[in-house]
């Protein structure tokens, strides 16, 4: 194999580092390797990724005007 | 560390939507989350000399904020929803994949069911099987996949190594994706979009 073959079982392993960019450069680049080469975990990490998306999706951080007052008013506090 | 007022307030309103993101999650009521927020704020403000540098801003506050969630927790003991934050894995332990279940030889026929399947899951499916988690399960995925925290920020907010980040982390995606499978067999959310991709009726599949 060269730097960068993996094959699937390692890449299921790597998936959601992968996914996550938790993996370094090299790592990175075999695992990308090896879904260009891979349907199947191809398949997998776009699942994933795309569910992932889904819930960040579900990120509410709006802070109704009276909280977001509440909290300045308590930084000038300080 | 020192860090000047000024700072302070200008890092912690960066991150006040987070903060208040993770809140929410963390109580599940705005009232409790807003609470929560501003006595994290407090503590963190009077504990600032805790503060090893700048760069760790985030991971010190979250930190903060979680361990007054924890403290607020055992003292109110009327909050049961709390029990679990510390909880070690207990459940879901066995490593669940819901493309492994989609991906099925026979629903290959109808192209891409996972697929399908993604397309078709609202939002409150998703908000469902993420209430439904342990707090332990649900905090890891929602600094991950909501707030989108890095392993080290993660590992910094909630006092775990690194290697715990990652194994929570696996075990909570796999519980969640148990409970939206067990969502779309309820719902015959699979059979539903396996119809969808083959663009013919068939019959339930669950």
């Amino acid at each position: 194999m060269t730097r960068h073959d993996i094959d699937c079982e390692q890449a299921l392993r790597k998936l959601f580092d992968f996914i996550d960019h938790e993996l370094d450069d090299d790592e990175r680049d075999a695992m990308q390797h090896h879904l260009g080469a891979c349907r199947s975990c191809f398949s997998r990490a776009d699942f994933e990724r795309r569910l992932k998306d889904k819930l960040h999706e579900l990120r509410h951080v709006d802070l109704e005007p009276d909280a977001d007052e509440r909290i300045r008013r308590l930084l000038r506090s300080f | 560390m020192a860090v000047s007022r000024q700072v302070f307030e200008s890092r912690v309103l960066a991150l006040l939507g987070s903060l208040t993101g993770v809140a929410r999650r963390l109580t599940r009521n705005d009232a409790d989350a807003e609470d929560l927020v501003a006595a994290t704020i407090e503590h963190a403000w009077r504990g600032a000399e805790t503060l090893q540098c700048e760069a760790a801003f985030k991971g010190w506050i979250f930190r903060i904020l979680h361990n007054t969630f924890v403290s607020d927790c055992r003292r109110a003991a009327a909050r049961p929803h709390c029990e679990s934050i510390d909880a070690e894995e207990s459940e879901d332990d066995d490593a669940f994949s819901l493309f492994e279940q989609m991906h099925q030889p026979f629903l290959l026929w109808f192209s891409n069911p996972e697929q399908a399947f993604l397309d078709k899951l609202l939002r409150e499916d998703l908000e469902r099987a993420l209430a439904d988690l342990p707090d332990h399960h649900r905090l890891v995925v929602v600094l991950a996949d909501l707030e989108e925290f890095d392993y080290a920020e993660i590992a910094e907010a909630l006092a775990i190594p690194i290697g715990t980040v990652r194994s929570r982390l696996a075990r909570a995606r796999s519980a969640l994706q148990k409970r939206l499978w067990h969502q779309a067999q309820a719902y015959g959310l699979r059979a539903e979009a396996a119809e969808t991709v083959a663009g013919r009726p068939q019959e339930r599949l669950t």
